[in-house]
């Protein structure tokens, strides 16, 4: 089959209007998806590519949760690329497994940095299983509904409700051990 | 503790998913209960933490380039392409996420995966059927977009359009704000309206400043609120006839209002109970300030 070049060209005209102005949105999502600010350019850049091959299929959809699931379906297939190579990546400097988005400053006054940076809600949403701290900044943060939730993370609605009632209580858990933490400190 | 139950329509409330009768009895409800009244609050107050504090940045100016250089190449390969089975999943990502299950299965247990479970699709398939049907399609659409010939469309992707331009770098405001009267002045001599001005910043809605776009015929004023990652645009110009319906285009809500003889319409990709609690703000000052 041969794609015409004028048609081709208007499907990345359309593209550019209706796909890439969730460049943001799509980055800072990947920013939580992805291990390394490097990875999550590369898997930005994969999903951009896949959702302009893929959007003759988008037809009036939700053009915000069908990019955002097409680039939790790379990240999902980058890990079990890896998982059946048996590949381990090594821990990148500055960037361990967490604090993705907190890059942590070196030097002496680092250690009381670090006490707040353990505290913060970043970190306490690092900590969360991958599932709870996804359907958290699905919905708090990109301010999906349950609908657009279920589309990204492909699992029935009740499954979004009742995974994002767990998620919150579990981070309420951690954030108020944060808090008596901070009031004992005071103390 | 409240109930499972009490409690799944304790987050539905909180996440504006109940329909008006249900919130209302939810609401009922909530008077005669202390204990849901302050899980509601607990909800509220991590949600405006979250909001308040989680670090978040916009996509570098090399990763754009660099999609763009990569989308200009993809765009210009005129050749006939084999598309991948990856490919043709993009479409279709609950699909794609079946089959990626059950190879991941399958590459853990060694053994052929048995068939996924039907999920609904965004793609509705089209992907996976026959290359000519794919361009048919795509080419339909295309061409019988509706909003490309009716000028309420027109309206529309002006307004969109607006929204998305004052995004680019360096575009987003005309003048900077940090309390309303800065902004209201500035308006006076750059558009052709004046629209109310007001900061909500407590509530979570930054007044970043003002813009003058240029729409339905005239200078019209957008008034820019950040709201965690989100930027809102308030757009205001005098129009008559039917006001608009809320509707979402490209992903960005657009909700209306009327006050006086200004048309109003907030832009953005937040929540729909999100922008509309902005809209009911500026509604509710500007109901004071007619009134008071």
């Amino acid at each position: 089959m041969t794609v015409e070049p004028s048609f081709t060209a208007a499907r990345r005209v359309r593209f550019d209007a209706q796909v890439l102005p969730h460049l943001d949105a799509a980055y800072r999502f990947a920013r939580w998806l992805a291990r390394s600010a490097a990875d999550a350019d590369d898997l930005v850049q994969e999903a951009m590519l896949r959702a302009f091959r893929g959007f003759d299929g988008l037809r009036g959809g939700d053009v915000k949760a069908w990019l955002f699931a097409i680039m939790r379906n790379c990240h999902l297939t980058g890990i079990a690329q890896r998982d059946r190579r048996g590949f381990v990546p090594l821990p990148e400097e500055g960037d361990p497994q967490h604090g993705a988005l907190v890059c942590p400053a070196p030097g002496p006054e680092s250690a009381s940095m670090r006490r707040d940076e353990e505290r913060s809600l970043a970190r306490l949403l690092e900590d969360l299983p991958p599932e709870h701290r996804e359907v958290l900044i699905l919905r708090e943060i990109e301010e999906l509904d349950y609908r657009e939730i279920a589309a990204v993370t492909q699992v029935p609605l009740g499954t979004v409700m009742s995974r994002l009632a767990r998620a919150r209580a579990a981070l309420k858990v951690r954030w108020s051990m944060r808090s008596e933490e901070e009031r004992d400190a005071m103390r | 503790m409240p109930c499972a139950e009490t409690e799944s329509r304790l987050h539905a409330y909180f996440d504006g998913e109940l329909d008006a009768l249900a919130a209302a009895a939810f609401e009922g409800h909530l008077e005669s209960c202390a204990e849901c009244r302050a899980a509601l609050e607990a909800l509220e107050a991590m949600r405006s933490a979250l909001r308040a504090e989680l670090p978040y940045e916009r996509a570098p100016a090399a990763l754009a380039a660099r999609i763009t250089a990569a989308l200009d190449r993809e765009a210009s390969a005129t050749a006939p392409r084999q598309q991948s089975a990856e490919d043709e999943l993009a479409g279709d990502p609950l699909a794609a996420l079946a089959t990626l299950a059950a190879r991941g299965r399958a590459a853990r247990h060694g053994r052929r995966p048995a068939g996924g479970r039907s999920t609904p699709s965004f793609g509705r398939g089209l992907l996976t059927g026959a290359g000519g049907g794919l361009l048919a399609a795509a080419l339909a659409f295309f061409l019988i977009s509706p909003h490309v010939i009716s000028p309420r469309g027109a309206l529309l992707d002006d307004l969109v359009n607006a929204h998305v331009r004052s995004l680019l770098p360096a575009h987003l405001v005309d003048v900077e704000s940090t309390d309303r009267h800065t902004v209201k002045p500035w308006f006076a001599g750059h558009v052709d309206v004046s629209p109310a001005v007001y900061d909500f910043t407590a509530q979570g809605y930054r007044l970043l400043g003002g813009r003058a776009d240029y729409f339905e015929h005239q200078r019209a004023a957008a008034l820019v609120y950040q709201h965690g990652p989100h930027v809102i645009n308030v757009f205001s110009w005098a129009g008559e006839g039917a006001l608009p319906a809320d509707t979402t285009r490209n992903g960005y809500h657009l909700a209306f209002w009327e006050e006086g003889n200004l048309r109003y319409c907030a832009v953005s990709d937040t929540g729909w109970p999100e922008l509309l609690k902005l809209v009911s703000l500026i509604r509710a000052a500007e109901g004071q300030e007619s009134h008071g």
